[in-house]
């Protein structure tokens, strides 16, 4: 193959991979948008939280039962940092919101803020400040496809966000559950007058949106191998970029926006200057919102008067 | 209720303002919370046991003993500079040992200088900080202007490289050894492919790394630190880059292995300031000590205690609570015992003397494979 175009391949599949991470977790944002009009900046720190627990499942894993085959580690890995994460969600839902629920926006945006500050912290007590590894549940396998390697994680990462993205269409199309939420975004009070109980659907969307972030953690552990409390807030940003940048609010924009600022980065890396990646990222959000301000599928709702 | 709990409150806070008067107190300045909080608490403990030993020995002077009281600059140069002013502000502190990082330590010195107050940094190895004209400012360990140098030499002469791509993390550390790693190389005939910056506390180096393979280096030169060395070596053997790895002291951590894989980091090169603490004879007491109490010793926690252990012996010369004393003591120094070796300072506070170690990651271990003296000694 031409060598110019297996670099540009390379690339692509370097910027695709950290994209789809990038979508798992924006996905939460814009769930959660959608439902409360709230940003909500805790979510960084659960995907932070879903890699710690996956990083504890694989190390009990890995000394408990030596020698299963890595896709049964895995699935439990998964189990274990979902159930995990989907109960954190629930709480800071309880905890950090609801009593909330009713005063205006922004105490509850400080409210989340105060919460990642709470998770962080509480992270870096149980685990330590220092950088955590994450144990090899997966067998080092690369697959060459005329000078571009794949390795097994990236073609799990595809897989597990592909299928979950999946899913979720599915989910929010087709189910009781997805309708009501679907109406409670548009509505909260009509919603409500139908008899959805809107507090059962906002905690559906931060379960949901926690279980994504926490597969997007456990992904993330296992690309990069290690871990530190800090993780959650540069992927957070960036994973909220990913949704203002697909359109707040919209699911599949949350996917597209996702995977494209991974993919800009990966170029901007690639073939501008590492240095300048973050700028390059969110250079091109600033002026996508110029021309289209509600992002690239978000819908263009005038402002209530 | 609120009332009584609210005077409790308020005398817990100012209850070090009455400290005793047969007190002086000895700074400690280091990250010990954030990203870099586990080395930053190696330099503490080492620290902090410098000013115990000192105090089981007696009074520093007179009735007087030594406290040791720690602050967090979260290695952040702004938390730095409110760190060094609340030191200035508590007229016990006589001196203090810090910081850690270069960004901080460069931030905090104009302070320190402007309350003359001696100020003893164990492992900030940036040239430019003691080309300030801070007379207050010293360091016990080697610059990078004999760190880089004596990587370069080795990886042009020893392991004959004659293409290197050169990576550092935007940092005043990392930066600066990796530029006076590029001026040796260049000067010994090398060549630099590329020089390319990436972001502290960033995971994904792929688009970075896969540039680097394109152009095919014989060695990477890394200025920035552990975790990002880490991460690098694990994503280099993912996409098939087959070079060797090099960085400063900065990377040298215990933990680099087991973070990268003990396979993947195998053979990696770095160079620390002076040897490793386990094979100096004068530091077995104070090692096998602080492995007791603390567990596994830092790689900056010897230069701590050394660090720690000077500022003692300049307060104990100048027999009164007197910065300016303090620090004429500091500047006349000379051959004080530290457990790494005697501590000598130029006349920019600059350590003397102070070698170069160059170890090979080996087994999940650096192991210690040379000693590059410094060529001259200002």
């Amino acid at each position: 193959m031409n060598p110019e175009l297996q670099l540009f391949l390379q690339q692509l599949l370097n910027g695709l991979t950290i994209g789809m991470v990038y979508a798992l977790i924006a996905l939460g944002y814009t769930m959660v948008y959608g439902v409360l009009q709230l940003i909500n900046f805790a979510h960084g720190e659960v995907f932070m939280v879903g890699g710690y627990l996956a990083l504890t499942a694989a190390g009990l894993a890995t000394s408990l039962w030596a020698g299963l085959p890595f896709w049964v580690i895995l699935l439990f890995l998964f189990l274990f940092s979902i159930l995990g994460c989907s109960l954190l969600g629930a709480v800071i839902e309880r905890t950090a919101y609801r009593p909330l629920r009713g005063s205006p926006k922004l105490t509850a945006l400080i409210s989340s803020i105060g919460m990642s500050f709470v998770l962080q912290n509480a992270v870096m007590l149980i685990y330590g400040s220092k950088e955590q590894s994450m144990p090899d549940v997966l067998p080092r396998w690369q697959l060459d496809l005329g000078g571009v390697t794949v390795s097994l994680i990236q073609l799990i990462i595809f897989a597990t966000a592909l299928s979950l993205m999946a899913l979720l269409t599915l989910f929010v199309k087709r189910t009781r559950m997805g309708k009501a939420m679907r109406a409670a975004s548009e509505n909260p009070e009509a919603a409500s007058l139908m008899g959805i109980s809107v507090n059962g659907v906002i905690r559906t969307t931060f379960v949901l949106g926690s279980a994504l972030a926490a597969v997007g953690g456990s992904l993330f552990a296992m690309n990069y191998g290690s871990l530190n409390f800090h993780d959650g807030y540069l992927a957070g940003i960036k994973a909220f970029t990913a949704a203002v940048f697909g359109g707040i609010g919209s699911i599949p924009g949350a996917m597209i926006g996702g995977v494209l600022l991974g993919v800009f980065e990966g170029f901007g890396a690639g073939y501008i200057s590492s240095e300048w990646k973050d700028v390059f990222a969110f250079g091109l959000l600033i002026i996508l919102l110029l021309f289209r301000p509600s992002g690239i599928l978000g819908e263009n709702v005038p402002e209530k008067v | 209720m609120h009332f009584f709990l609210s005077l409790i409150l308020v005398s817990f806070f100012i209850s070090p303002v009455f400290a005793k008067d047969d007190e002086v107190v000895i700074g400690l300045a280091a990250p010990l919370t954030g990203d870099q909080a586990y080395t930053g608490f190696g330099v503490m403990q080492g620290a902090k046991m410098a000013v115990e030993d000192a105090n089981i020995r007696g009074p520093v002077f007179g009735q007087t003993k030594l406290r040791f009281e720690a602050l967090d600059d979260q290695h952040n140069p702004t938390q730095a500079v409110l760190v060094a002013n609340k030191f200035i502000a508590n007229p016990d502190v006589l001196g203090v040992v810090g910081h850690f990082n270069s960004s901080c330590s460069k931030a905090a010195s104009a302070i320190y200088h402007e309350g003359r107050m001696v100020q003893v940094s164990p492992a900030s190895t940036n040239p430019e900080i003691s080309r300030q004209g801070f007379d207050t400012f010293f360091r016990v360990c080697a610059t990078d202007e004999v760190q880089a140098p004596a990587a370069a030499t080795f990886a042009r002469v020893d392991l004959g490289a004659t293409r290197v791509a050169i990576l550092d993390d935007q940092t005043t550390y990392g930066r600066g050894l990796a530029d006076e790693f590029r001026k040796r190389f260049e000067k010994l005939g090398g060549q630099v492919l590329r020089h390319d910056g990436i972001t502290q506390g960033e995971k994904d180096f792929m688009p970075l790394l896969t540039k680097i393979k394109s152009v095919d280096p014989e060695l990477v030169f890394f200025g920035g630190i552990y975790p990002e060395m880490a991460l690098l070596l694990k994503q280099a053997q993912k996409i098939g880059l087959k070079a060797k790895w090099m960085g400063g002291d900065g990377i040298f951590d215990v933990s680099l292995a087991q973070l990268a894989g003990q396979d993947i980091a195998e053979g990696a090169y770095a160079t620390m300031l002076g040897v490793d603490p386990h094979e100096v004879p004068g530091a077995q007491d104070f090692v096998t000590r602080y492995e007791a109490r603390y567990g596994e010793i830092g790689s900056f926690s010897a230069y701590g205690y050394d660090a720690a252990s000077v500022l003692i012996e300049a307060v104990r010369r100048a027999g009164k609570k007197d910065r300016e004393a303090v620090l004429a003591q500091m500047r006349v120094l000379k051959d004080f015992p530290g457990i790494l070796g005697p501590v000598n300072f130029d006349e920019r506070g600059d350590a003397i003397g102070k070698s170069v170690g160059i170890f090979k990651m080996e087994n999940g271990k650096f192991k210690f494979i040379k000693e590059v003296k410094p060529q001259t000694s200002s």
